[in-house]
């Protein structure tokens, strides 16, 4: 899938708080509005995937919302939100995630549930293997260099003290 | 209807308009947010108004796919998916859906859809 990389911050005009470029952790209550506009922002990324392949049950998009949306803003804890920076990054990962679910639904007009389950769990497994990856080929995984290399909106992947 | 499931329409719905735009082109985030910003407050109102999401799923995330390919159509031979595309867009899907409220007679003609 495509991915811009030029994108701006949303409006000061917006409901919602503009992303931060910024890596300064936030605490949870001010992360809560970014997340939720970044979650529509990854659906959108899934939707492009799949196309009009199939569509959604509306329990497999519950499921995909309230799998992920913890981790991510246990990411968005860890290391600041990030969203500008990472989003090409993550909605590739989204691109990914579209694809196994239509593969997971098996030629069936509709990603049910058991599809999206399964395509989370190649997502997280690929999240960890990733982040792990670049923890070994950057070294110190604090930096702000290595920072950049953490795949870990998908696994809350957890780096070694 | 709680804040948190306008937040899983919004994502239904442009989960949907994604559908729309295919891999064709990228989507800005600002016209992201915008779309956000724009559909929390008219999906917040016609639930207010006794509509249920439940019912009306089908017809609205059919309307999401359409404001996708909309979208993608006004983004012409632009490289993304941008406000301007998602504003176009967003004017012909409520033109839509203004008048087709008005034909059922759940919407004045000074009403948003």
């Amino acid at each position: 899938m495509h991915t811009d990389t030029t994108r701006q911050a949303p409006p000061a005009t917006s409901a919602v708080p503009p992303v931060q470029t910024g890596h300064t952790p936030r605490t949870s209550p001010a992360l809560e509005p970014a997340v939720d506009a970044i979650f529509d922002d990854v659906f959108l990324s899934i939707g492009q995937a799949v196309g009009l392949r199939a569509s959604f049950d509306y329990e497999a998009v519950l499921w995909v919302r309230n799998h992920f949306r913890p981790k991510f803003l246990n990411a968005m804890r860890h290391f600041g939100d990030r969203w500008l920076e990472d989003r090409s990054r993550v909605t590739a990962v989204c691109a990914m995630f579209g694809e196994r679910a239509v593969r997971y639904a098996n030629g069936a007009d509709v990603i049910d549930v058991e599809a999206v389950r399964q395509a989370g769990a190649d997502v997280e497994r690929y999240c960890q293997l990733h982040a792990a990856r670049s923890n070994g080929s950057r070294g110190r995984i604090n930096s702000d260099a290595a920072t950049g290399m953490i795949a870990g909106y998908w696994c809350i992947w957890e780096p070694a003290p | 209807m709680s804040v948190d499931q306008i937040d899983v329409m919004l994502n239904d719905c442009l989960l949907a308009a994604g559908q729309g735009i295919g891999t064709e082109k990228p989507v800005d985030f600002d016209a992201v947010v915008w779309w956000r910003d724009r559909y929390r407050g008219f999906f917040m109102r016609a639930l207010g108004r006794g509509n249920s999401y439940e019912a009306d799923r089908r017809r609205v995330t059919a309307v999401g796919r359409y404001l996708g390919q909309r979208a993608l159509h006004h983004a012409a031979n632009a490289a993304s998916v941008d406000l301007n595309a998602a504003r176009l867009a967003s004017h012909d899907v409520e033109t839509g859906c203004q008048m087709n409220a008005e034909r059922e007679g759940v919407a004045s003609a000074a009403q948003p859809a």
